[in-house]
């Protein structure tokens, strides 16, 4: 088969397969947002000083971060009605799922970037007279999302090739019209090479975007280098 | 400014099963410099981060000003306090660190007035005018606006003494405030203690820089093994010791 008839298919079928990519798009996007605040706040669950609080956060975390998103999707989708009583149309389920997971594992970035921020730091503003609060919202949280971000922006990649299994429940994203096109047409090569190749030069492109936004962030001389200038506190 | 005595009486410091503080018992009188000597291990470090509650004491109590730290914390009228009155507390006793442990994130200027604008509630222009005029004492005006990551170690400190000293406190800690130093920078630190930091203000000093001791020192206090071994004006201390645990550390560092 050539590459012109890989073309004429892509062609003949874009319309479909652009409407899925842009339900990827927009189920990984509002997931992944959604993960970030459930992450946040599962982090500092995590690393709370009172057990209650810690105890169920870390399951919660652990859960979400061992449990396979094939599984998550299933099991949101199909159990929630009855374990729960709440029923999620497959749209709702896909972003439910995919937020889930990563929030369990944006979760874990965030602990690792605040435990990573020297003890020093902490008493120094305590000495200054600053609450629990106020020292992690002013000195520590700052400090650690500027050294997790290129982790945090890594996870929406993996958030976004994760999505491409919404389609068993459903979800008409593009491997789901890809499926379809495959029904019809016969041809799984050219249709599922087209969705490989839309997804690589996807993801590339938001990889290649992200590495220019880190670059550009604020670095204080101290921030991701290997080779802090001497004396770096 | 009223600086406040400091009244340490059989204070007592465990971590584990290691016991760091053996009942210390220290005064100091308002104003008055104390240096705090002794070998590593000793338990100097651990008693001035006592003073400010950066640890719990597990028997005895310290008295500075008006307000009593107990076991239990601080206490008021027999009354234990929360943590909002620790860090009220801690606004009036300013420490500096053996590690500056200045925030990277902020500049010199930034790092300066986050405390009086955040804790005290001032005004950013008030607190940044105290601030610019304070880094001009300790010559570091036109470092205003730099990270502290280009700044050198010497430099780093004494913008660790500004941030501290811009809350006006009555009372100072110094915990080993050149040890991570090089012998060069050492000096610019220590005027600035000298002839800044300390004055109006109870100060306790941990340090081995025992020229500077006698310099400043109402009194120095030699520790070692959790306990004061012996206490009294430099001269006598250093020159005249009675103890021979403290002959033979002056010797060994002398």
């Amino acid at each position: 088969m050539s590459f012109n008839r890989i073309w004429t298919i892509f062609y003949e079928n874009s319309d479909l397969l652009l409407q899925g990519l842009w339900i990827t798009i927009q189920v990984s996007l509002i997931a992944f947002v959604i993960a970030l605040i459930a992450g946040l706040i599962l982090c500092l669950g995590t690393i709370s000083r009172t057990r209650l609080i810690r105890a169920p956060a870390v399951l919660v975390m652990e859960f979400c971060r061992n449990t396979p998103i094939l599984v998550q999707l299933v099991w949101v989708h199909f159990a929630w009605p009855e374990i729960i009583g709440v029923t999620l149309t497959p749209w709702q389920s896909a972003v439910t799922a995919l937020a889930l997971q990563s929030s369990g594992y944006l979760a874990e970035e965030f602990r690792a970037g605040i435990e990573s921020i020297d003890r020093g730091q902490v008493e120094a503003s305590q000495s200054l007279g600053m609450t629990y609060t106020k020292l992690m919202y002013r000195i520590v949280i700052p400090q650690a999302v500027i050294r997790v971000l290129p982790g945090i922006l890594n996870q929406f990649v993996t958030c976004f090739k994760s999505s491409s299994i919404i389609s068993i429940i459903a979800v008409p994203d593009i491997m789901y019209y890809a499926s379809l096109i495959v029904s019809q047409t016969y041809l799984p090569m050219p249709v599922y090479t087209i969705v490989a190749l839309v997804y690589f030069l996807l993801v590339m492109g938001i990889s290649h975007l992200m590495k220019l936004a880190t670059r550009g962030l604020p670095n204080f001389g101290y921030f991701h280098t290997r080779n802090a200038p001497a004396g770096g506190a | 400014m009223t600086a406040d005595a400091i009244r340490i009486c059989g204070v007592h410091k465990r971590f584990s099963d290691l016991e760091v503080l053996r009942g210390i018992d220290i005064e100091i009188a308002s104003g008055q410099t104390v240096a705090v000597l002794g070998p590593s291990g000793s338990g100097k470090s651990t008693l001035v981060r006592c003073i400010n509650l950066l640890e719990n004491i597990q028997g005895g109590e310290i008295k500075v000003g008006s307000t009593t730290i107990t076991p239990k914390g601080i206490e008021s009228g027999g009354r234990v306090l929360g943590s909002r009155d620790v860090a009220r507390y801690r606004t009036n006793v300013g420490m500096v660190f053996q590690s500056f442990n200045l925030f990277p994130h902020l500049t010199v200027l930034g790092n300066i007035i986050e405390a009086p604008v955040q804790v005290l509630g001032w005004k950013k222009k008030d607190a940044t005018d105290k601030a610019l005029a304070l880094l001009e004492k300790v010559n570091l005006s036109e470092k205003a606006n730099v990270y502290p990551a280009f700044l050198s170690g010497g430099q780093q400190q004494r913008v660790a003494i500004v941030r501290a000293l811009v809350m006006e406190p009555n009372v100072m800690l110094f915990d080993e405030p050149t040890s991570a130093l090089d012998p060069e920078l050492t000096g610019e630190v220590l005027k600035v203690i000298g002839d800044l930091a300390i004055h109006g203000r109870t100060s306790i000093i941990v340090t081995h820089e025992l020229g500077f001791a006698r310099e400043v020192a109402d009194k120095i206090v030699f520790m070692d093994g959790g306990k004061v071994v012996e206490e009294g004006p430099p001269a006598e201390v250093l020159d005249n010791p009675k103890a021979d645990r403290t002959r033979a550390f002056l010797r060994r560092i002398a």
